[in-house]
This record gives C-alpha cells, sequence and structure tokens, in this order.
C-alpha cells in the first residue's frame, strides 16, 4: 500500500469528504482554503479560496461536504460564515453570515437542503439551522432556515441526516447523541451518557441504519439510527478525533491522538498517530496504518470501501488504496463468514 | 515614452539569456522515458533536473461524470496549471506494509522505546518503588503515593523541597554541574525526534546471495518472525527491475536483528545459503 501525500494545507486538517464517486476528496484546514483533489492520482483539482478577492473564508475552516452530484460544495468557517461552491469552476455562488462559527454542514440525501450548526459562543447559543438550496439558481439561496432548532443544553458538536432525511442524528459536547425532527424541530430521542467526553465526529454506514461516534472519552462507538440503541463499542488508549465505517469489508476505522498541545513531547513511534482499524463486529483491532506525525483529526472512507484517507494535525493529507490483500482479509478465520471478491 | 523594437532592446535581451530552456522527454527502446526539466533556484541559478520514468498506462472504467470530471480545468491556486500532479503538494509515499490481523495487545508496552531504553551513566532508582526508572514514570505511583501520605503525616517540609527540586533539574544535571543540557542529551530524555527519521537510524541488515526471485513480501516473511520491521528493500536492476540478490531490512529494534543475524546467516533458502550482516552506513563502507 502506497500512500499518497497531500500537501495542499498550512495548517492542520479540520475535516476531509470524498464525493459519491470517489474520484474526488475535499479537504478543510484551518488555514481557510479548501482543497479539491483528484484521488487516483493525487492531483490537485484546485481550491477554494486562497486568493484575495475571490470571495474564500477568512478563518479556519471547520467543515466541509459535498452534494451527491458533485455539482456543490458546502463550507463552514470561523469568520461566521457558510459558502456554497460551484465545484466545476471553484467560484464562491452565496453566502450566509451568522454570528458565531460553522462547525458542521451537510447535505440531505436529495441534495435540495441542507443543516448548519453554529458555534456556541459570547452569550449566542448554538443552534441547527435547516437550509433550502435553490439548484436551479444556485446564487439567489434563501437566507431564512426552514427550520431553527435552538439548543439549551450541551452544544451539538457534530450533526448527521438519519435515513430518508426526517431527522437529524446530533452528538453533543457532554457526550450525549440526540435525534430531532427536521419538520417539527423537537428533540425526539436521546440518550445523555452515550459517550463520557466530547463528541468529536460522527459519520453513517454505507446505508444509514446504523452511525459511529467517536469521542474524546476514548471510545467509539456504533448506534442503531432508528433507536439509538448502542450496537458497539470499540475501546482505545487515546482520545479518538473521528471514526467511520468501511463499506464492503466489516472494519472500522479510527483516528486520534493526544491534544496538540502535548504533541511535541511525544514520540511518534509511541504509535499515537496512527490510523487504527478495529473490526466492526469483534470489536477488536486488526490493525494500523502509520505515517502521520501528529494527532488525526480526520478520516473518510471511499463510497465504494476501496480507499480511506486521513488528515492530521502536521497538515498532511494521506489517501490509502487498499492492496488486494485488504479485501481477502479474514483475520478470525473461520469464525468470518466467507469473503465473496 | 520611446518606442523600441522587442529585438534591439538590450534589457529584453538579458531577460531571454535568462530564460530556462523548455523541458525536454524523451523515451528509450526500453520504454524509459527521460525527463529534462529546467529551474531557477533560491540564488538564482540554472539548476537541470532529470528524471528517468517508466510510464504504464493503466486503464479503468469509470463512470461518465468521473471522466468528465476528469477534463475540468484547474481553479484557485492552481488556475492554469497543467494536467497531471503538481510535484510540490503531491507526493507518492513510502509503501507501507499493512495486513488485517488481531493486534496482541501486550504488544505496545513490550516495544515502548522510552521504557527499554538504559539510562546513560547514572543509575536511576525510583524513589517510590525502587525500581530502575524515574520517578515520574513509576507505575505504582498513584497506589504508593497515597500510603506514603498515610504513613508520614504532615510530611516532611525538606524532603518535600529537595523531591521538587531534582524532578524540576534537567534529569542529566548530576553530571554537567547545573550546566543547561538539550533536551536531546538528558539521560533518559531519548533523542529528539524528526519529521523524517533517517533510514540510517534504524537497526538494518543486509541479505545478500538471495534468491533473485525473493519478493519483498518473501523476505518480509522470513525476517517477521524476529521482530517488527520497519522496512523492507530489495535492490533492483533500474532497467529491467530483476532483483540482484541483494535486500535490506531495517527492524525497530537492534535486538531483534542480532536474534535473526544468529538464526538467519548460512541457512538455505531457495537453494542459496544466505548471508546476513549489519548493513553498513553510506559513509564508512569501503
Amino acid at each position: 500500500m502506497k500512500p499518497i501525500i497531500l500537501q495542499g494545507h498550512e495548517r492542520s486538517l479540520t475535516q476531509i469528504v470524498f464525493n459519491s464517486e470517489g474520484d474526488l476528496l475535499f479537504s478543510a484546514s484551518k488555514d481557510s482554503v479548501v482543497n479539491a483533489w483528484f484521488t487516483s492520482n493525487g492531483e490537485r483539482l484546485g481550491t477554494f479560496g486562497g486568493i484575495k478577492g475571490d470571495g474564500g473564508h477568512n478563518g479556519s475552516v471547520w467543515t466541509v461536504a459535498v452534494d451527491s452530484q458533485s455539482r456543490f460544495l458546502i463550507t463552514g468557517a470561523a469568520d461566521n460564515c457558510m459558502k456554497l461552491w460551484d465545484i466545476s469552476t471553484g467560484k464562491c455562488l452565496f453566502t450566509w453570515e451568522f454570528l458565531t462559527a460553522v462547525k458542521r454542514v451537510q447535505w440531505n440525501e436529495d441534495d435540495d437542503t441542507i443543516l448548519s450548526i453554529t458555534e456556541q459562543r459570547s452569550g449566542q447559543p448554538s443552534i441547527i439551522r435547516i437550509f433550502k438550496i435553490n439548484r436551479d439558481e444556485p446564487s439567489a439561496q434563501t437566507t431564512t432556515p426552514i427550520t431553527t432548532m435552538t439548543l439549551s443544553g450541551s452544544k451539538a458538536t457534530v450533526a448527521l441526516w438519519s435515513p430518508l432525511s426526517e431527522y437529524i442524528l446530533t452528538g453533543h459536547e457532554s457526550g450525549k447523541v440526540a435525534k430531532y425532527d427536521v419538520k417539527s424541530g423537537e428533540e425526539v430521542n436521546y440518550i445523555d451518557d452515550a459517550h463520557s467526553g466530547e463528541i468529536t465526529d460522527i459519520q453513517s454506514s454505507p446505508d444509514g441504519t446504523y452511525f459511529i461516534t467517536s469521542s474524546k472519552d476514548k471510545t467509539a462507538r456504533i448506534f442503531d439510527s432508528e433507536t439509538l440503541q448502542e450496537m458497539k463499542v470499540y475501546t482505545t488508549e487515546t482520545p479518538l478525533n473521528s471514526a467511520c465505517i468501511a463499506p464492503l469489508r466489516p472494519y472500522v476505522i479510527l483516528g486520534g491522538g493526544q491534544d496538540a498541545m502535548s504533541v511535541t513531547t511525544t514520540s511518534q513511534r509511541a504509535g499515537k498517530f496512527e490510523s487504527r482499524f478495529w473490526h466492526k463486529l469483534f470489536e477488536e483491532e486488526v490493525g494500523r496504518v502509520k505515517g502521520h506525525f501528529g494527532p488525526i483529526n480526520t478520516l473518510a472512507v471511499h463510497p465504494q470501501g476501496k480507499a480511506y484517507a486521513s488528515g492530521a494535525e502536521d497538515g498532511f493529507v494521506r489517501v490509502h488504496w487498499f492492496d488486494e490483500g485488504y479485501f481477502r482479509s479474514r483475520p478470525f478465520g473461520d469464525l468470518e463468514p466467507e469473503v465473496e471478491v | 515614452m520611446a518606442s523600441v523594437k522587442p529585438n534591439t532592446n538590450w534589457a529584453e535581451d538579458d531577460i531571454e539569456a535568462d530564460e530556462l530552456p523548455p523541458t525536454t522527454e524523451t523515451t528509450d527502446a526500453n520504454g524509459v522515458t527521460t525527463i529534462v526539466s529546467w529551474k531557477l533556484d533560491e540564488q538564482d541559478r540554472k539548476v537541470k533536473v532529470t528524471r528517468r520514468v517508466r510510464r504504464r498506462v493503466q486503464t479503468a472504467i469509470v463512470s461518465h461524470t468521473v471522466a468528465e470530471r476528469k477534463g475540468w480545468a484547474k481553479f484557485g491556486l492552481d488556475k492554469g496549471k497543467a494536467s497531471g500532479p503538481d510535484r510540490k503538494t503531491t507526493i507518492i509515499g513510502e509503501n507501507l506494509h499493512f495486513r488485517v490481523a488481531p493486534v496482541s495487545k501486550a504488544e505496545p508496552e513490550a516495544t515502548d522505546p522510552v521504557a527499554a531504553k538504559p539510562s546513560g551513566g547514572k543509575a536511576v532508582v525510583c524513589r517510590l518503588c525502587q525500581g530502575g526508572h524515574f520517578t515520574a514514570k513509576c507505575p505504582y505511583k498513584e497506589q504508593l503515593a497515597v500510603i506514603d501520605n498515610m504513613n508520614t503525616d504532615g510530611a516532611d517540609e525538606e524532603e518535600e523541597a529537595a523531591a521538587a527540586a531534582s524532578g524540576l533539574a534537567p534529569k542529566g544535571a548530576g553530571s554537567a554541574g547545573g550546566k543547561y543540557v538539550p533536551p536531546g542529551q538528558r539521560a533518559g530524555g531519548g533523542a529528539g525526534e524528526s519529521m523524517f527519521r533517517s533510514r540510517d537510524d534504524l537497526p538494518t541488515l543486509r541479505i545478500t546471495s538471495l534468491s533473485v526471485d525473493a519478493e519483498e513480501d518473501d523476505v518480509r516473511d522470513l525476517f517477521s518472525k524476529f521482530g517488527r520491521i520497519a522496512r523492507v528493500s530489495v535492490v533492483r536492476d533500474r532497467e529491467t527491475r530483476q532483483s540482484k540478490g541483494l535486500a535490506f531490512v531495517s527492524f525497530e529494534e537492534k535486538k531483534s536483528g542480532e536474534e535473526a543475524i544468529k538464526v538467519m546467516n548460512g541457512r538455505g533458502y531457495d537453494s542459496l545459503i544466505l548471508n546476513v550482516a549489519w548493513s553498513q552506513p553510506r559513509g564508512e563502507r569501503t
């Protein structure tokens, strides 16, 4: 497995996402630029922002989301702006402005609605807003959300659309996982002690029926999207920053490491900057991939399960295309079902 | 402004002389392409860069939307750049060995380089459990500290101060007499971590009279029983990619390398007798 190392950022990565065919990868970082990459050869297609006066972000970009047709990109940043971009040209089409930073954005399944989470800061509560996106006239968007959910308790850090886009699944700073109705804005279900630390990432399974959360409490957990019932727990020794579920094979990929402030005092060899593969069903670790020299901040897996990418505090993105051996692997031998390739 | 014909303008002549020759590409009979490109370095000197690559066409069937996107023009900071990866933003990393197999949980403790490192010169004795490690690293710190506090109720002021001083002082201060000791040279501090580890850092074995049919994975299988392997490389002919019967295996620990020499040197492998020895760093080789 030869990783492709993408060095297009000057500061640490915040989120990376593949598009639905897996041929493009979008990376957001604290240096206020979003990059688009071809995953097959690591070529950079272009940058969103980065040139003065072209409508780019003016602060750390916290989040990025791509629609299923790879036409539009949504980004949210610390400059209190959320932006809509045309992917083929890299032009900014529309900008929403809020009172606080935008921490998470995501498209729904129909590509016509987005969710955004704004940070809780300077007296402002954390708010989840749902916006309708006008796809026919992309530069004429509405600034009035169709639903606004003001969170009174712990702020939401991450969120995900549930299958059929009727609900939003959120992860909170307190470790709470909750489910909100998109139409009414009501909280319909929640687990207060899903995690004992801040939830850092939430990613859905290929079919959306379950999702994985990673947390600072050193565990990643899988929950049922319908009932929020906890299904699996993966316990590690380091705080986790990201987790994703590999399609095709029964593995989950976890990434983390200690806080950025304690990185300089830790040896790279202590093995905390590795992406770690865990068996999804047996909850056992089955492999590690090293390479980064900072904690991994974000992980993304190819939608068809052929590759995965990791973005770290060191400013690099590494794209790994799996070898033949990965697809045939059966780490627990006879306990596992036959592999059909 | 005086209008001057371009050819007679001495200033432009000068610029033209500084212009870099165009990049040339030639492909020889073996299918190896030589790319000669020119660039200016920091001191504005011309630098010739020669790259020899073998191009192989890989065909992949993709959906039409993916194929369409391949033809998109670049934008943003990459606007106007030619197609193909830019070596400034994209590099191909070293081959990683990734095998999906259960990871044993005891392993990380055993291979912790800090714990395994012998303390430099000064004998280290833990003040809590009398073990051979620093007090701060004592595994029984929490339990013993509680007991300690119970025994000496209202701890001795003097002892406390002494402990604090020795804890704060650089660890190598005992021998250096209060002089500043860089972290890398302090006893037990370990060498500073560089972003990319030099290859010579790792204990590396040189394996000669190896079968030319042995691939990297075969060599890895052969040596992996002695310890964790950081990298394996089989030396190959540049043009034909045929193995030269020589390989290098870098272990993460010296101990595993020693063991491997003991066992593997002189062993038969694929009808040849292996010759396994420590690899000499580039400079010391004769």
